[in-house]
Order: C-alpha cells, then sequence, then structure tokens
C-alpha cells in the first residue's frame, strides 16, 4: 500500500514543496551555522540566490570530513537542549560522525521509514524481528519506529547469536525480516544447518534489507534460501542523512523512491563535481530540507548510481535511484581499470558450484596489481576429480575476465570457511596501501 | 566394489588431522587414507568402515564430501601380482587415474584401490582374468 499522498504528487508540486522548503532550510543554515555561513559567503552565496530548485547547484557540497571537523555538533542548527537522540556512524576510520534528531525530526523520520516499510509490503499483521546491532547505529532504531508506527509486531532481536535468532523466527512466527542482505543469508545458511527449510519451516514472507547494497545476483539467493514467494526489497540511507528511510523499492523491484518532499537528490560527476543531466550515472548528491537537528544541503554520499523520473507501474512518483553499482570510494582500481566489487560479485552468484561468500584480495606483486579471489566450493559432485575442480576455477576465472576485462586468480576453500558478517560485509581487503 | 569418500582440504597444517579427529570422535575406523602434494587444495580419498555415517558427520562439520564406488583387488603378497592386475587394465584400454592401498586387514591379503573412467568393465576385466574384486563387507 501507498503509506502517504506526498508519495503521489505530481512533478509540479513536488518541486514546489522542495523549493519552499530548500529556501528555508538554507536561510536557517546561514543564520545557525557558521561553518556554512563561511562556506556559502567564500563563493558569494546568500540564501535570497536560491530563487529556483536549478539554483541548488551554486550552493557548496557537503562531506564526511565536514561533520569530522566540526565533531561532535558544529553543523547542527539547534543546541543540544534540543536534540532527543544522538547517533553516530560506524566510522571506521577516524573519529565517528555525529548525528542528532529534534522530537519532530524523529516523527520525520519515523514517517520515512514507515512509507518504504510498507512499499515493501509492510501491514501491522506483521511480526518484524530487527537483525541490525542496535546502538549507535542508525538503521535498527530507523526500522524499529517506522515498524512500530505502521503497527507491526516489533522484535528487537539485534545482530549475532545467530540460532537464537532462527529459534525467536520459529517459536513468535516472525514474518518480516530486517537485516543486511549478507547476514540474511547467512540467517539461511544456520538455519539449514540446523535442519530447517526457511522456505517451509519459517514464516519469513518480507524482507527488508539495508546496510549495504543488494546485487540483483544476491536477490535470487534470497529466493533460494528463503521461498520464491518472499518479498525481497532493498532500502538506502545513511545516518549523516537521517538514518534509513531516505529511499526503498516497491514490490515493482524498479529502483528505490526517494521521499522528495524529505530529500532532494542531484547526480554529480564525481570527478568535475557538474551536476548530470536525469538518467545519467554518477554519484547521488542528496540536501535535506525538513530535518531541524542537521540538515545536510548537498552531501557527497559516494554512492554512484542514477535517477529515474518516470512514475512507477506502484502508483508512486517519486524519483527512483538504481540499485547502487557501489561507492566512488570502494571502487578499486587494478592495473588501471576500475572495478567495483559489486561487479565480481555479479559473476560469483551465477556460478551455481560456489556459495554465496567471497573475499577478495587485491596485492602488488612485482609493481603489478593482482587480484585474488576466495570461493567455497558447494558441488561435492566436483570431488571425483582434480580436473573438475581445474574446470571450475578456469571457468570462473574467464567470466571475471569477460566482464572486468582483467585476470583474477581463483582459489576455491573449503565451505563455510569464509568470514561471515553479521553487520555490513567487509569482503575487500587491498595489501597496496602501503606501497608505492 | 567399494565406497570411497573424497574430502575437499585446505593446504593449510592440521586439516587431515581435522578429517580424522572427527572420524576418531564418532569411532569410525579408518581403512584407508590418499592423499598428495598440490599447491592450494587437495582431494583427500578415504575408505572407512561406515562412509554414510562418515559422509554425514563431515558434512555437518562443514566439509564438502562425495561417496563414489571404487574397484578393490585383492592382490597375493608375492611379486608381480601388481604388474599383473595392471596390465589387465592397460591391455583392456583403461587408464588410471589413481591408485592406493588398504594394507592392514585382518588375516586377509592386501587390497589395490584403484580408479578409471570405466569401473564396471574394470571389475569385468579384473574377474575375466581371475582377480578378487572385493565388496564393502569384505573390508
Amino acid at each position: 500500500m501507498i503509506w502517504a499522498k506526498e508519495e503521489t504528487l505530481s512533478r509540479n508540486e513536488i518541486e514546489e514543496i522542495q523549493l519552499s522548503r530548500l529556501q528555508e532550510v538554507v536561510r536557517r543554515i546561514y543564520e545557525k551555522v557558521p561553518a556554512y555561513r563561511k562556506k556559502m559567503d567564500q563563493q558569494g552565496i546568500k540564501p535570497d540566490h536560491v530563487k529556483s530548485l536549478s539554483d541548488l547547484k551554486n550552493m557548496p557540497f557537503t562531506t564526511k570530513q565536514d561533520l569530522r571537523d566540526n565533531y561532535p555538533f558544529g553543523l547542527f542548527t539547534v543546541s543540544k537542549k534540543e536534540l532527543v537522540r544522538i547517533h553516530a556512524s560506524s566510522g571506521t576510520t577516524g573519529k565517528p560522525t555525529v548525528v542528532g534528531y529534534t522530537r519532530n525530526d524523529m516523527k520525520i523520520w519515523t514517517e520515512c521509514v514507515s512509507r518504504i516499510a510498507a512499499m515493501g509490503g509492510t501491514t501491522d499483521d506483521d511480526v518484524a524481528q530487527i537483525c541490525f546491532g542496535y546502538g549507535m547505529f542508525t538503521g535498527a532504531l530507523g526500522l524499529h519506529y517506522g515498524l512500530e508506527n505502521i503497527g507491526a509486531s516489533v522484535c528487537p532481536t539485534s545482530s549475532g547469536n545467530t540460532q537464537k535468532q532462527i529459534m525467536y523466527m520459529k517459536d513468535f512466527g516472525t514474518t518480516l525480516l530486517v537485516a543486511t542482505p549478507s547476514y540474511a543469508l547467512h540467517i539461511g545458511e544456520v538455519a539449514r544447518q540446523m535442519g530447517f527449510d526457511p522456505a517451509k519451516d519459517l514464516k519469513v514472507k518480507i524482507g527488508l534489507f539495508g546496510g549495504e547494497g543488494m546485487t540483483e545476483a544476491m536477490r535470487q539467493e534470497m529466493y533460494k534460501l528463503w521461498g520464491q514467494d518472499m518479498k525481497v526489497t532493498q532500502n538506502y540511507g545513511m545516518s549523516e542523512l537521517i538514518g534509513p528511510g531516505v529511499s526503498g523499492e516497491c514490490l515493482e523491484l524498479c529502483g528505490m523512491h526517494i521521499n522528495e518532499d524529505h530529500f532532494i537528490a542531484e547526480i554529480i560527476d564525481p570527478e568535475t563535481e557538474e551536476v548530470l543531466p536525469p538518467g545519467e550515472k554518477g554519484e547521488l548528491v542528496i540536501s535535506c530540507i525538513t530535518k531541524e537537528a542537521l540538515p545536510l544541503i548537498r552531501y557527497r554520499t559516494r554512492d554512484i548510481t542514477r535517477l529515474m523520473y518516470e512514475p512507477c507501474k506502484c502508483g508512486r512518483t517519486t524519483v527512483r535511484m538504481e540499485n547502487l553499482s557501489g561507492r566512488s570510494d570502494d571502487m578499486l582500481i587494478i592495473r588501471g581499470v576500475n572495478v567495483f566489487p559489486s561487479q565480481i560479485e555479479e559473476v560469483l552468484l551465477k556460478v551455481p558450484e560456489i556459495g554465496a561468500h567471497y573475499e577478495i584480495i587485491v596485492d602488488r606483486k612485482d609493481h603489478l596489481d593482482t587480484m585474488e579471489i576466495k570461493v567455497e566450493l558447494a558441488d561435492e559432485s566436483l570431488l571425483d576429480s582434480y580436473a573438475k575442480l581445474g574446470e571450475l576455477e578456469h571457468r570462473i576465472k574467464s567470466k571475471i575476465r569477460v566482464i572486468l576485462g582483467i585476470d583474477a586468480s581463483i582459489k576455491l576453500v573449503a565451505p563455510r570457511s569464509l568470514k561471515r558478517f553479521e553487520g555490513k560485509a567487509r569482503r575487500v581487503t587491498d595489501l597496496r596501501t602501503n606501497m608505492l | 566394489m567399494i565406497k570411497q569418500l573424497s574430502v575437499f582440504v585446505q593446504n593449510e597444517v592440521g586439516s587431515l588431522a581435522g578429517v580424522t579427529s572427527i572420524l576418531k570422535e564418532n569411532n569410525i575406523n579408518l581403512k584407508a587414507i590418499a592423499s598428495f602434494d598440490t599447491p592450494e587444495f587437495a582431494i583427500l580419498r578415504i575408505v572407512v568402515d561406515q562412509p554414510d555415517k562418515a559422509k554425514i558427520l563431515l558434512a555437518e562439520n562443514g566439509y564438502a564430501v562425495k561417496i563414489t564406488e571404487a574397484v578393490a583387488v585383492e592382490l597375493e603378497d608375492v611379486p608381480g601380482t601388481l604388474n599383473g592386475m595392471l596390465t589387465v587394465i592397460a591391455e583392456a584400454n583403461l587408464g588410471i587415474n589413481y591408485i592406493y592401498s588398504i594394507v592392514i586387514r585382518h588375516k586377509k591379503a592386501p587390497l589395490i584401490i584403484v580408479n578409471t573412467d570405466n569401473l564396471e568393465k574394470t571389475v569385468t576385466v579384473l574377474r575375466e582374468n581371475g582377480y578378487l574384486v572385493a565388496d564393502q563387507e569384505d573390508l
């Protein structure tokens, strides 16, 4: 079902709302946030220069570095007293980025997540198990509030202790699973090892996946493990913008609908920083136009996608963003070729003889980049001879060569021997970083 | 014919002991074992007294395992018997993929396990030439 009328407005109506909200938020950050005022003054922009939506492109970008430089609350437009919630990003390097919510921000966040959960098929009949880690990460509590708001029965099981997760699923009759796609696959595998067929013995029929991108091939794995009738959608967000709730897939599975009355999306060329025309692929830049505490303007997400403005079969008119092609900062350059790990994943998941988990190790030997891909053997019938296993390695290698144009060495490893992740999967190790 | 297990093992310290410890803990008797030096991984071939049980246990412990049939031939411990058997197989135009043996059998002659591309034909030509081909219960 469509949760809010704002999801079906005409392009003119939505743009009218976006412009008035953008003008208000630009005025507010100019007045209240010295760091923004300084940046705008340097570029000679005053709030009243924003006369149309196309003037947004003249505003300065905001980056993760700006949040770090203003750690913890420097970019906030309200005093600490007005905050009712503080979260921080998983920040693997350096200081975490801190985000905050006023009471009204919490309402907006909850509303945005409810819309996305409804898009993915959630109703008040669902029993929702949230297998995201709780804590400073926005994912778990974001989904928690949004699902409760719909009226689903929310079980905050958090991540980890997979066998117990499966016990709850069985005993509570869980119908909806919230997890990273890689953890959802892991839960399914563990259920099988415990002697359950997730498709038959569990009632999980909706998967709302996020926290990391899900490729189409991963979605097919999801159907295989959890049942062909599972509603498998992914949603998108990041703590700096609001957390989950920026966009999500409807059941037509043709991109993620952006909540455009709260966020304005642009696509830029990450090198030249120029705005690209509709439909072109580039880096997603998002402006928050309704948030009170931390309304970031032109935030560089580093995610690569493209925007589709045609109305969707589901009835929503909001712009859709295509499944992420990767992150501009995840991109590996191997022997001069741009490689997104998601491209390798697409290839691997189409090889039935191996499992869904993999590891990529990039190194440099004699000044040449090397890439090794570890995959788990899943098909026992190949154990007849070394020749059959060798043929499998060779076949994967040539498929990778066709897609990427470079050679990788393929290493078969034992089933279940690669690391499993309960949060975001970290499947790439680049050993070249400390070398010249 | 007898049953043999083919197990995928990685080339790292303790990987064979990992397999044998599972067999020992479950009181499964190992009759023969073969593995050769390979760079990345190996197919470990074993013959045990309870192959189906061993397969389930190994699979539960995360191993990729396959049960296949194998030809096991009883050979007297005198010079030239192995040569005789290999000649019979060669004259039938059958190539040998790998060969290993079960040496310890209670008061019985050793068994040679041989794999070719055509197991049925191998059994037939060996029997026609008077060789004793063992079945699982003969172990």
